[in-house]
Order: C-alpha cells, then sequence, then structure tokens
C-alpha cells in the first residue's frame, strides 16, 4: 500500500465534496459534543458520590426534653442509645452533639442570614451524628434500630437529600445521551451519505482501479479514511467546544455550588480525559459506516 | 493462454442464452476478432474473462486461473494480467496523459520509481511521448486511445481485450491504431478484439471467431469479416 497515492486520493475527495464533508464533520462535532457533556455530567456524579460518600453521616435527633436536659450525653437514655449504635458492626463511629453546638454551627452556616437571628438553642435538636462503616446496610439498620425509640424523634439520612442532586446530574446526562443519540442518527446517515456521494463522484477513477486489478483495500481505503478524517475533525471540534463551553458557560453556572464545596469543579483535566474516547467514538462509528456503506450500497 | 470450455451464460432477463455452449482456445501470443452483430454475446464473452460476470455453465480460463471459481480477493490478480481498452475512452479527464499511466500503475502498487520509469517508455511505445503534460480534453480521440492503450499495456499484461477500440474513430485513425495494437501483439501479449470493423479485420487476415445468438457460427484462423457482407 502506497501511503503517497491514498493521502493524495483523501485529500481529492474532501476537496471535491466540501459542503458535504463540513455537513458531516459540523453534524458529528454537535453529536459528538453532547456525548462529551454527558460523560461529563457522569464523571462529576462519580465525584460527587465519592466527595459525599465520606462526608454523609445519619443524624438521630433527640426528643426536645433529652436534648435540653442531657448536655453531653451523659444520662441513660442518650448512652444507651449511643451504646446501641456503637455496638453495631456497620457503625464507625458516633458523635454526640449537644443543642449548643448544634446552635453554634447553625449560626456559622447561616450568617448575616435573618434565620440566624430566629433561632434559639432550645429549638435545635441534640444529635448523635453516625458515621457509617457500610453507608448502604447501615442507614438502614440505624433507621430501624432508633426510630420510635425513646428519646428519639427522628432520623434524617444525609443521603436523601444528596440524592435529589445526584438525581439532577443523573438527568443531565440522560438528556444529553438521549440528544446525543438522535444526533448520531443524523451524522451516521451522513457519513453513509457522503460516503455514497464521494464514490459516486469517483466512479470513473474506481471503474479505472477495478479493470486494471487494484485491490480492494486500494479502491475503498480512501473512502473510509476520509470519513475517518472528517469523524476525527468532528470529534476535535467537539472537545475544542466542551473546553469553550466550560469556561465560558459551566464554570458560571456551577460557581456558587463548587466553591461552596457542593459539587466537585469541572476540571480541564476533565475534557482532556473525555477527548480521546470522543475521538475513538467519532473514528469508530466512521469507520464502521463507511465500511457498512462501502460493503452494502456502493459497488466498487 | 485463453480457454473457455462449453461456457453458456445466462441472464435473468432473458430467455435465451448470451453464450450458447462456447469453446474458445487463444494461445500466447494470438491475435483474435471477436465479430458478429450486436446481441451476438461479444461483450459477454469478454466480461466473462474479465471476471466482470462468471457462467452459468462451463469453465474458463485465463492465463492459468480458473476465472470463475476465483474468489473474490483474487480478482484482482487475474485483472492485473489483462489490459483493457474500450471504444470510449475511459481516460480520467482530471489528469494528464502521464497521469493517467502512472495511476493505472500507481493503484496496483507499484513504487513511484517503477512508475517513474514504465510512464515514459510506454508513451514513447504508443507515439505520445511528446504529450505527456496534456489532458484528454486536448487531444484527438485517435491519441486518447493511444493514452488508453498505453495504461492497459502498462503493467505488460499476457492479454490485452479490446472492444470495439475503434468504433470511434475514422478509418486513417483506426489503420494506426491496429498498427498499435500489431506492435503490442508482436512482443507476445495475446490480443483479443471485439470489432464490427470489416475493413480491418479484412486487412488484417488473422484469426477470426464469430459469434451469433450465443454460439460460435465460425473459427477461422485467417479470416475476413464475412463473405457477401
Amino acid at each position: 500500500m502506497r501511503s503517497g497515492f491514498v493521502v493524495r486520493e483523501v485529500l481529492t475527495g474532501l476537496r471535491r465534496n466540501v459542503t458535504m464533508t463540513v455537513a458531516m464533520v459540523l453534524t458529528t462535532a454537535i453529536s459528538l459534543g453532547l456525548v462529551g457533556t454527558g460523560l461529563l455530567a457522569v464523571r462529576t456524579i462519580d465525584r460527587t458520590e465519592e466527595l459525599y460518600s465520606d462526608r454523609v453521616e445519619v443524624q438521630v435527633a433527640l426528643t426536645a426534653d433529652v436534648s435540653a436536659a442531657d448536655t453531653d450525653c451523659s444520662q441513660p437514655i442518650c448512652t444507651g442509645l449511643r451504646a446501641t449504635l456503637t455496638g453495631s458492626p456497620l457503625v464507625e463511629s458516633v458523635r454526640f452533639e449537644s443543642q449548643q453546638q448544634a446552635y453554634v454551627r447553625y449560626k456559622e452556616l447561616f450568617a448575616g442570614q435573618s434565620l440566624a437571628e430566629v433561632v434559639r438553642p432550645q429549638s435545635l435538636p441534640a444529635t448523635l451524628r453516625v458515621k457509617l462503616a457500610d453507608p448502604e446496610a447501615g442507614a438502614q439498620a440505624v433507621r430501624q434500630a432508633m426510630t420510635d425509640q425513646v428519646g428519639v424523634r427522628n432520623v434524617i439520612d444525609q443521603r436523601d437529600v444528596v440524592a435529589k442532586l445526584f438525581d439532577f446530574l443523573g438527568g443531565v446526562r440522560n438528556v444529553m445521551f438521549a440528544l446525543a443519540l438522535v444526533q448520531a442518527v443524523a451524522a451516521l446517515l451522513l457519513i453513509s451519505n457522503t460516503v455514497q456521494v464521494s464514490a459516486f463522484t469517483r466512479r470513473t477513477e474506481v471503474g479505472v482501479m477495478r479493470l486494471v486489478g487494484a485491490t480492494r483495500w486500494y479502491t475503498q481505503l480512501p473512502f473510509l479514511i476520509e470519513a475517518v478524517v472528517t469523524g476525527m475533525i468532528g470529534a476535535l471540534i467537539a472537545s475544542v467546544g466542551l473546553l469553550v463551553g466550560k469556561f465560558l458557560f459551566i464554570d458560571q453556572l456551577l460557581s456558587g455550588i463548587v466553591s461552596n464545596g457542593v459539587v466537585p469543579p469541572i476540571e480541564v483535566a476533565d475534557v482532556v480525559w473525555v477527548s480521546p474516547i470522543l475521538m475513538m467514538i467519532g473514528a469508530g462509528i466512521a469507520a464502521v459506516t463507511g465500511y457498512g456503506t462501502l460493503r452494502f450500497y456502493v459497488r466498487l | 493462454m485463453i480457454r473457455l470450455e462449453r461456457v453458456t451464460k445466462l441472464y435473468k432477463t432473458s430467455t435465451r442464452p448470451a453464450l450458447d455452449r462456447v469453446s474458445v482456445a487463444v494461445d500466447k501470443g494470438e491475435f483474435v476478432f471477436l465479430i458478429g452483430p450486436s446481441g451476438s454475446g461479444k461483450s459477454t464473452f469478454l466480461r466473462l474473462l474479465l471476471r466482470e460476470d462468471v457462467p452459468t455453465r462451463g469453465t474458463v480460463h485465463v492465463a492459468d486461473l480458473n476465472v470463475a471459481k476465483l474468489p473474490r480477493r483474487r480478482v484482482p490478480r487475474l485483472r492485473q494480467r489483462i489490459g483493457c481498452v474500450f471504444q470510449d475512452f475511459r481516460l480520467l479527464p482530471n489528469k494528464t496523459v502521464s497521469g493517467n499511466v502512472a495511476f493505472a500503475l500507481e493503484v496496483i502498487g507499484k513504487s513511484p520509481a517503477t512508475v517513474g520509469r514504465i510512464v515514459p517508455e510506454v508513451l514513447e511505445l504508443v507515439g505520445l511521448a511528446g504529450k505527456a503534460d496534456r489532458f484528454p480534453r486536448e487531444l484527438s480521440g485517435g491519441e486518447q486511445q493511444r493514452v488508453a492503450i498505453a495504461r492497459a499495456f502498462a503493467n505488460r499484461p499476457l492479454v490485452l481485450l479490446a472492444d470495439e477500440p475503434t468504433g470511434n474513430l475514422d478509418p486513417d485513425t483506426s489503420q494506426d491504431i491496429m498498427l498499435l495494437l500489431e506492435r503490442i501483439n508482436r512482443t507476445g501479449t495475446t490480443i483479443v478484439m471485439a470489432t464490427h470493423d470489416h475493413s480491418i479485420v479484412d486487412s488484417m487476415r488473422r484469426r477470426v471467431v464469430e459469434l451469433d445468438l450465443g454460439k460460435v457460427v465460425r473459427d477461422e484462423s485467417r479470416g475476413v469479416y464475412g463473405v457477401g457482407r
């Protein structure tokens, strides 16, 4: 296989169908851009899960009378509850937070807001903060063991709150992937079309090639490479688009919750991680579609 | 070099066979005219040799290859041993004379050095050495056919198939083309030429195979086009 020949043929082909090529590049780029966004969402979800699995606790809030009477968990009701929790192998550690401590933290959290003014220490429950060794089974076990016990007001699983955030991110991911799928169908058809048009405009060349005994590789490779090159250019544009999108939109959109540590930021490294995946998808889809088209629709 | 044994070719669109139990053997270095009216099976004959089609029954051998049994991936090997010339030249309009010839060599994997050596040689042979950089549209019909012959001959095929190569040319130009084909024949290349041109067949006095309605009706070693035609 003479590479010089193939390169020349590919360049001629790309130039000859320039409008088709541009359409194919753009469609592929948009499709892959959406896939990329979806992948970034997946990555953010993973990161956020990691972030929270360290922090998330189950809070066992104590009733108002116990909260008021016991400031250091030294009285029987509280010590009993604590002993039950600590005895479970699913629990890593238990920390007691008194009304006063809760009040201080609350003031910090809502500093400068009117909520901080209205609250009194008595209105906050003392809590047993349970760190779990096994987040899945542990939360369930704690809930079962504590609910309706004397001195327990309620059990709050922080994961329930975080789950809403995950639902949102998961939704973003699903929408992106769905849009990407629709776009991918368009890209697929365009690739197939471009290969057919390309083969048609070069039918005289291909006819001569067949006649003089060029092998299948010689006749088909230029078309395949053409498709793969456009696919990869599309992926490249998609990657650049993601990077631009990160700086222009995502960073601003997420700036608030990122600085509060609610979700991890999307780093340049994340986009760099996504790019080669997009490249492979772009090249792969183009190659497979191109090959299929040549095999079934074009007689070479 | 070429051997057809009881070859029958049926097309789905017709009840009458395009070729009907045709047996022909052509030796190395022979020059054979394939004649007969339109629809007599000349084109099918050539298509079978090139493996553009496979026979319904019978066997076709070209240059020691069993053409009908050849697996698809080995068809290029067959075609590299056969040169082809057509009535409509089939040149690439966007390539120069030398570009056209070079293309045929490049696509079968010849090195740039080999291509660079062969192209001027073969253009010299067909008498177009001075027109290497012209485009097909700047050439006369006869010159274009010379380019086509140069392209067909560049890879030194064992067999040259010509399908009405003079069909679009005036008598004088046709005569020149025939002289060129004769010269190529003298290098040992077997030539099979399908034609309607009486005067050429009559003046050359070579072997004539006549087809009619898919059957071989005449096979003469120094024939003419036809008595009383």
